[in-house]
């Protein structure tokens, strides 16, 4: 496993990362503006952080189609947060989902150090205002679709080579415009521009992507594809969701974005112990 | 001579090994369609034509197959994989046991009418027309809500109900374009058949999933 550094931070060069979503956002699937205030949000981000999260990733805009929101409107509920939480903060990865540039680049320079770029790179000059900065990176996978749209009867005549072909020309791109090597990170976008059997294909063929050599973030929380499994609306997709990160760690994926902090830590310390690159935390049944 | 017409939606979930374990939610849909192909089955053609919207035009090779919406189907026959308008007709043939000729046939906006013209102009044929209305009806909906898709598949929905081929052929295919509409081409091709006023009937007219579906009916009239 590689090593994975963001600007001035350093993450554990072995074994699964957390990277906490934060919406500052009046209408997402999950938590519904939970934390669309400054003082939720910081108080989320707090939680998470305490909970032992490695990233913590902060959104202005909810994936789905919904109300416009202006570029200055995202810059400001994104740069509130990044500020705010740089200080308390000073060692947690941030990390801004954006698809826009302008978003991006504020966000930086208010201290971000990753731009989670979901929506398959529509704007290719991000991937330069990461690399200005000196911040990490998130290459997506969103089948072409165009950002914050759904879906409608999309066909693939192999999904996962077209994300390992699409992901690798994104990385590759991203680091001839500057981006480190050791920032990049693979997302094949779960729900965005998939159906739900061809989310659980790409899935189940977690290694095709961690063959890649870049280092694979999976963003499985409570979706569609968990939900459809299950015909479980999100509120009960946990379980579901944290037995698809159990086999992507298995399988080599390296970070989960996940709404659920610490019960997704738990699942990757199991994992991390089944394969050895963790040992027990406390040692004593039969040993005493 | 066109012998019938009949109109059907194209969703990927009308196929039951698609839709999984919700299939039977969907079985009012598939029944309407069933029932329409009977009357298309039964009105005598020789041969049958499948309409739909296609960036192919013309006659189109090729079979059904669901793998690019991720089933594991059991092996086909190695053959071109038909677009999703054309492959849901011919898998709606072959459920219903149908073995006559068939030409699945690929139409746009610029020549429907008149393709659909040439189409019928010999022996007995009966048409199957696939496309949909708006993908945009609701905020749910696969484009998210447009406030144009609940008026524009009405005046589809009031242009097939109609059976005037005039009226049907006065439908905004730009506009259907716009609001994620497969259907108008396909319903144009059907207008430039028919040729003359037909008896129509809808039978079932529902956007269940933010898509707005069409099934009926078109006969041709006695002399």
């Amino acid at each position: 496993m590689t090593t994975l550094r963001f600007r001035d931070k350093v993450l554990p060069a072995t074994g699964g990362l957390v990277m906490a979503i934060v919406n500052r956002t009046p209408d997402s699937f999950f938590d519904r503006g939970a934390t669309f205030g400054l003082a939720a949000a910081l108080d989320r981000v707090d939680e998470v952080v305490g909970q032992g999260a490695h990233i913590v990733d902060i959104g202005g805009v909810k994936a789905a189609p919904g109300d416009e929101v202006p570029v200055a409107e995202e810059v400001r509920r994104v740069v509130e947060v990044v500020e705010a939480v740089r200080d308390r903060h000073p060692r947690v990865v941030l990390s801004v989902d954006t698809f826009v540039p302008e978003v991006a680049d504020a966000a930086c320079a208010a201290g971000a150090d990753l731009v989670n770029d979901a929506w398959g790179a529509p704007f290719a000059r991000t991937a330069e205002v990461a690399a200005q900065h000196g911040a990490g990176l998130v290459c997506t996978h969103a089948g072409g679709l165009a950002p914050r749209s759904r879906p409608h009867r999309v066909a693939y005549d192999d999904v996962v080579g077209h994300v390992v072909t699409t992901l690798t020309g994104l990385a590759d791109r991203a680091l001839s415009a500057g981006v480190a090597r050791e920032s990049i990170l693979i997302d094949p976008g779960h729900d965005f521009g998939k159906n739900s059997r061809q989310s659980l294909q790409v899935t189940a063929r977690t290694e095709e992507l961690v063959a890649t050599g870049w280092p694979v973030l999976m963003a499985l929380s409570r979706k569609d594809f968990v939900g459809e499994v299950l015909d479980l609306p999100p509120d009960d997709r946990l379980e579901g969701t944290l037995a698809a990160t159990a086999v992507t760690a298995w399988l080599g994926a390296r970070v989960f974005r996940c709404h659920d902090v610490t019960a997704t830590l738990r699942v990757l310390a199991v994992v991390d112990a089944l394969q050895g690159r963790r040992d027990l935390a406390v040692g004593k049944r039969g040993l005493a | 001579m066109l012998t019938a017409a009949a109109l059907v939606p194209t969703p990927p979930l009308l196929v039951p090994e698609v839709a999984g374990g919700s299939a039977g939610r969907d079985d009012d849909l598939r029944d309407a369609c069933d029932a329409a192909l009977a009357v298309l089955l039964a009105s005598g053609a020789e041969r049958l034509v499948v309409l739909a919207a296609a960036e192919v035009t013309g006659p189109v090779d090729g079979t059904w197959d669901w793998r690019g919406f991720g089933v594991a189907s059991p092996a086909r026959p190695a053959a071109a994989r038909l677009p999703l308008g054309l492959a849901i007709g011919s898998w709606l043939l072959d459920r219903a046991g149908d073995r006559r000729p068939r030409t699945a046939f690929g139409v746009a906006p610029a020549d429907a009418a008149r393709a659909g013209a040439r189409l019928v102009a010999g022996a007995p044929t009966g048409l199957l027309v696939c496309g949909d209305g708006s993908a945009r009806r609701d905020e749910k909906a696969p484009g998210h809500l447009d406030p144009r898709a609940g008026p524009f598949d009405e005046r589809c929905g009031s242009a097939l109900a109609s059976g005037d081929p005039g009226e049907v052929l006065r439908l905004d295919a730009d506009l259907g374009r716009a609001l994620l509409s497969t259907g108008v081409p396909a319903w144009w091709a059907l207008a430039g058949a028919a040729g003359a006023a037909c008896t129509a009937e809808l039978t079932y007219t529902a956007a269940p999933y933010g898509v707005g579906y069409v099934v009926g009916t078109w006969l041709p009239r006695p002399d």
